[in-house]
């Protein structure tokens, strides 16, 4: 099995559904694989994919988006243009299917497109069972950053963590806090790396990490009492 | 071993290192609480030359930003093109021709030479030996002179382009790298090994210096040099193998030692390993275009993308945001000295002052790559 | 801190005036101050092929209490900026600013539109002498705002000055 499969086995302890789906799919895969076990194993394997093929569907939705936005990469020529013939209409097209609300769970995303593997997707009380987890398979933090939503007035908060191993694996962890009343769980306790990204964190977005000992500015000079990556802000 | 802390009168006091301090590469500032010579609790205080280039990159479009790149990092700059660069052509989709990797192959790497060559330098002034700079530096001339060549500057280059580089590399260049490579074989075990790496006292203020254990590499998030000086076979050009980097054989250093002497013997290695793959592309260097055809102002398809490079600090990362626009939505910046340094508390309790100087010259500390 | 009263103001040596000025002129002690990436130019000024010590100005001083020129080096943030002002007031009289790079003259590249950490200058807050622009300047170029600002000590010129050739007139 692969480090990515693996991986992505572990995360699915935070989406219960989800793994029971999963469990479901494997037990119908099993019970195929049964019927078959005259034959050959490398039937077994390819039932496997089947599987994945099953749990793929699952992510439909997403999945469509990928496909979308991979196709608009493809045509971006043909679309500058449409958007220039009629930009209002082909935002209205375009919008609802890229921005829309993104369903907690874990996809799998192409590496040589996007840079990452497994893309997680989950509420803010679930980071540091999230962090748990990686820290468990021996992850290690690469960076915590923060986006600016502000048109649908929310903030991302993004967890990045990579492995030393010789198979690459890169974790996308991900969620949304309001704009207003920005406060997520610190993941400090499990990785003490996290202390440094959560306060420059804190700095560029207002972001409290509830439970940090330590929440002061880390980049910003000591009084300051602005954010500045955040897209309202003016100097 | 570092010495267990001996608070035998209760009695601290705190003392300020840097922002002004030689030893401090730059504009750390680390609040110390000593207890005589040794330190008690060490709490570095960063942002003195926060320089908000992830601000500057949304405001201007993806080509404005390129300038900015190189003087985040300013010691390897061209890796800092390089990450940047890959992150924006695996947004917009584009193809880099061969000849034009190649290309980035040897100035990223010649440019690592300089940062280590420099590095040594400045961390044996640091260790109180002058004579080290003078040889590093004359050497390090060298390869400025053949960078400046092609790229048009000494320090601060803007050098590559999205879908190839500014310029190509001529025949002066090529049989000048060679001859230089050839200077620098001959000069690394005479002056560089003989006179300073065997030296008994570099080996007593390094050996059981600054111990980084393989589990505070990893929870700390170290990359680089500094995980590979504490058993972590970890380099991003193996390990997430991106350009030309799997077309060339060469090793990465790993030493088990933890300590800080492990993690000179990292970098001194690494300017042999560096030196074979220059040798590598320029023996095998492609004829061919060296930039792509783009468009002048880029507009990749909605979404967000992650490009990590090595440089020679560790693994640096770019985080892409785009919306569909001209301008990057936003950027994230995974500078590797960021995490590397944050370990420092932790390492340097109990330690000597002058040991933990020791420790964070090993660290290899760039103040505006971590600040940003 | 109030800067120091130069006592020479009352009574005036002028011939000894000028032999100090020249001592101070050819024995410049700059303070080892980097800020950023125009540092690493100033120690390849101090390095084996630029010598900074040609003219008499290799004595890095890590402290101010013992150097009489500052080399801005580099971008100055709000958070920099009281400690560069105190490492000034911290230097004896008489002591001289050099402004090294885009930075310290006047931001440089971080003179931008939402610009919220970067002092745009040097001389918002210090008398600056001696301006030297790139981003980073050429070691040559420190060379020459060293022998500037000789010039500005003793009114001469170390050597005379050369117009390039093939270029047209500068000035």
């Amino acid at each position: 099995m692969s480090i990515v499969e693996e991986t992505r086995r572990a995360l699915l302890v935070l989406f219960p559904e989800l793994a029971a789906v999963e469990e479901e799919a494997r037990a119908a895969a099993q019970a195929e694989a049964e019927i078959q076990a005259a034959e050959e194993a490398a039937a077994a394997e390819k039932d496997e994919n089947e599987m994945d093929a099953l749990l793929a569907e699952r992510d439909a939705v997403r999945l469509d988006a990928e496909s979308a936005k991979q196709s608009v990469a493809a045509d971006e020529d043909n679309l500058e243009a449409a958007e220039q013939e009629d930009p209002a209409a082909e935002k209205k097209e375009k919008e609802p299917e890229e921005e829309g609300p993104r369903e907690n769970g874990i996809v799998l995303t192409d590496h040589a497109s996007r840079g990452t593997d497994i893309d997680v997707f989950c509420d803010p009380d679930q980071v540091v069972a999230a962090a748990g987890i990686m820290d468990e398979a021996g992850f290690f933090l690469e960076a915590i950053t923060g986006v600016d939503w502000i048109k649908e007035d929310k903030l991302e908060v993004i967890y990045d963590y990579n492995q030393y191993g010789q198979e690459q694996c890169r974790v996308v962890v991900r969620t949304f806090v309001s704009r207003t009343e920005p406060e997520i769980p610190t993941i400090m306790d499990v990785m003490p790396s996290a202390d440094w990204h959560e306060r420059e964190t804190h700095d560029f977005y207002g972001i409290r990490f509830t439970g940090h000992p330590n929440l002061i500015p880390i980049l910003l000079p000591e009084d300051a009492d602005f954010h500045p990556l955040l897209k309202d802000f003016t100097p | 071993m570092s010495v267990p802390v001996q608070c035998r009168h209760d009695e601290t006091f705190v003392l300020n290192l840097g922002p002004q301090h030689p030893a401090t590469h730059g504009v750390l500032r680390v609040k110390l609480t000593m207890d005589g010579e040794y330190i008690v609790k060490a709490e570095p205080v960063l942002g003195y030359i926060h320089r908000m280039h992830e601000k500057m990159a949304e405001d201007g479009n993806f080509a404005q930003f390129m300038p900015n790149t190189a003087r985040m990092d300013y010691l390897h700059a061209l890796a800092y093109n390089h990450g940047y660069c890959l992150a924006v052509e695996r947004a917009a989709g584009i193809e880099v021709p061969e000849r034009a990797e190649y290309i980035r192959v040897i100035t990223v790497e010649m440019n690592r030479l300089t940062s280590h060559l420099l590095w040594w330098a400045a961390f044996l002034l640091d260790l109180g030996g002058f004579s080290p700079l003078l040889y590093a530096f004359d050497d390090r001339e060298q390869i400025l002179d053949l960078l400046e060549r092609i790229t048009g500057s000494r320090l601060t280059y803007c050098y590559f382009r999205f879908g190839g580089v500014y310029n190509d590399i001529d025949d002066e260049f090529i049989a000048g790298t060679y001859a230089f490579i050839k200077r620098l074989r001959s000069r690394l075990p005479r002056l560089y090994h003989d006179l300073v790496t065997g030296n008994i006292i570099l080996i007593k203020r390094l050996k059981g210096i600054g111990m980084l254990s393989k589990e505070q590499a990893r929870r700390y998030g170290c990359t680089g040099p500094v995980a590979r000086g504490s058993g972590i076979n970890y380099d991003v050009r193996k390990n997430e193998p991106y350009s030309v980097y799997p077309e060339f054989d060469f090793d990465v250093p790993v030493y088990n030692e933890c300590d800080s002497m492990a993690r000179y013997m990292v970098r001194m290695d690494e300017i042999e390993q560096s030196m074979r793959i220059i040798e590598q592309a320029l023996d095998k260097l492609p004829d061919g275009p060296v930039r792509a055809k783009v468009p002048k102002i880029l507009k990749p398809a909605a979404g967000d993308y992650w490009a990590s490079v090595e440089t020679a600090r560790g693994n640096l990362g770019h985080r892409l945001v785009c919306d569909g626009k001209k301008n990057p939505y936003k950027l994230k910046l995974r500078s590797p000295t960021f995490s590397n340094l944050s370990c420092f508390g932790e390492v340097a309790e109990g330690m000597l002052l002058a040991d933990a100087l020791a420790f964070m010259g090993s660290l290899d500390l760039v103040i505006p790559e971590i600040d940003r | 801190m109030e800067t120091e009263n130069v006592p020479s103001s009352i009574v005036q040596f002028a011939q000894l005036d000028k032999l100090l000025n020249l001592c101070r002129a050819n024995s410049l002690w700059p303070m080892t101050f980097g800020l950023a990436c125009c540092a690493i130019e100033m120690m390849c000024t101090g390095g084996s092929r630029f010598d900074i010590s040609r003219f008499g100005a290799e004595v890095f001083r890590p402290s101010p209490r013992q150097s009489d020129v500052m080399i801005v080096a580099g971008t100055i943030t709000k958070k920099m900026e009281p400690a560069v002002k105190t490492l000034y007031d911290q230097m004896p009289e008489p002591k001289w600013v050099i402004a090294m790079g885009n930075c310290a003259i006047s931001g440089g590249p971080f003179k931008c539109k939402n610009n919220y950490n970067v002092v745009e200058g040097a001389d918002q807050f210090l008398p600056v002498d001696v301006y030297i622009p790139g981003c980073p300047p050429r070691p040559e170029a420190l060379l020459e705002g060293i022998m500037t600002l000789e010039e500005k000590l003793t009114g001469k010129r170390r050597w005379p000055r050369r117009q390039p050739e093939n270029i047209g007139s500068l000035s």
